[in-house]
């Protein structure tokens, strides 16, 4: 085997961490949306034919903050856990790369461990205001 | 329309959408803006948001077969994230000063090109010398034959290969889709790849890239919950069943039907951005 690809152990870890965090991202989903369509499935549709960053429509930190998300999934709120699975799907290919991390530190290459940390810094810096 | 049909038509339009973007290889993210643009008339900030949701649902996906089959170069896709990341962060920055019908006009030139990139022929480089950057970076790999044997490959063109995938993550960043058709010509035509490793390395990457700039998006309201739920799951759907029938399927036809559709739809996408109709 030549160097490009990683063992055999690492391609069935990384590949189960992908299955398995696409899948209960999805069921949360699922169940936020359920919820969602029974409280307000008979509503008439949202307007989304206008987007704007000035004047976001109200009650928007229900899903776009930490806080709201978490309070959201606290009370039940259907919003509160489609949020959750989206956030769950974005963790996925996150912590694909944390697993990377770990497995070139144990294998000892320094190189790889240097690049996987410098994406995994890329993507904790631009997401260190949510927090 | 009431919330449920909406839902349920979105849905539908989202499994159809997952279902082409793996058999033709162009991931999700391509279908859905002009689903939730053209057919619902959602504002274009919403659709990146949900594209974005989409591209990270299809890489993870369908990536987990490709990774465990041992066609993915886990350190050529590595080494190449650091661009791609660093483009995406770049792209959901400037996306804030973009209005709908810019996003529109550059959408419609990433179809272009993206229709025309499918028209290229598959190659496997035989005999490639690669070259001592990439040696040194370890990012020589194998791929396994139909026979069941790894094929040795070098690459080459490493500095190239990087800058193309640099733009491809400002592009991601914008349009929230996987940008696919760059990352794969970087790899192949510059990089010199086989295109098998190409395509399933590009998969590969799209969910880092996409990561990150979606935290930027939650927190910018872009993904919407009662879009962002029935596009991630009939997506995901779709290209789980995309997935099963490219096995037994000849997909050749459908992706030069799919040429010519997107062409219309890239059209379609600047002539209405020119005329500004998507800001009125």
């Amino acid at each position: 085997m030549k160097e490009g690809n990683v063992g055999r152990d690492m391609q069935q870890l990384i590949g189960n961490t992908l299955r398995w965090g696409v899948t209960i991202a999805c069921v949360i989903a699922m169940i936020g949306g359920a919820m969602y369509l029974l409280e307000h499935g008979a509503e008439p549709m949202k307007d989304y034919s206008h987007f704007s960053y000035s004047a976001p429509p109200a009650g928007y930190e229900q899903y776009t903050t930490l806080g709201g998300i978490l309070g959201g999934i606290v009370h039940f709120s259907s919003i509160g856990w489609i949020q959750l699975g989206v956030i769950a799907l974005i963790l996925t290919p996150i912590m694909r790369v944390v697993l990377s991390l770990f497995d070139f530190l144990k294998q000892r290459d320094w190189l790889y461990a240097t690049i996987t940390s410098i994406v995994l810094a890329v993507i904790i810096c631009n997401s260190l205001n949510f927090f | 329309m009431t919330i449920l049909t909406f839902t349920l038509i979105l849905l539908l339009g989202a499994y159809c959408a997952g279902l082409l973007g793996s058999l033709t290889g162009l991931g999700g993210g391509v279908v859905v803006i002009p689903l939730l643009t053209m057919l619902f008339g959602v504002d274009f900030h919403y659709a990146v948001g949900a594209a974005l949701v989409s591209s990270i649902a299809t890489s993870s996906g369908s990536g987990s077969a490709y990774v465990k089959e041992g066609i993915t170069n886990v350190r050529l896709g590595m080494f190449l994230e650091i661009a791609t990341t660093i483009g995406a962060v770049c792209g959901a920055f400037v996306a804030v000063w973009l209005n709908s019908s810019t996003i529109a006009i550059i959408f419609g030139c990433v179809l272009i090109f993206t229709a025309a990139m499918q028209q290229r022929r598959k190659d496997d480089h035989e005999g490639v010398k690669g070259s001592e950057c990439a040696r040194r970076l370890k990012l020589y790999g194998s791929w396994p034959q139909p026979d069941g044997t790894m094929k040795d490959y070098q690459l080459k063109n490493v500095g190239g290969g990087f800058s193309v995938m640099y733009l491809a993550g400002v592009l991601s960043g914008i349009l929230g889709i996987g940008s696919g058709v760059l990352k794969v010509l970087a790899m192949d035509a510059l990089m010199k790849v086989p295109f098998k490793v190409s395509t399933t390395t590009s998969n590969f990457m799209m969910g880092v890239t996409a990561c990150a700039s979606a935290v930027v998006y939650i927190q910018r309201g872009n993904i919407e919950p009662g879009i962002a739920f029935p596009v991630m799951v009939g997506v995901l759907a779709g290209a789980l069943t995309g997935a099963r029938l490219l096995k037994r399927m000849k997909v050749k036809v459908l992706r030069q039907i799919f040429a010519v559709c997107i062409l219309l739809v890239a059209i379609n996408m600047i002539y209405n951005g020119f005329l500004g109709t998507f800001d009125k």
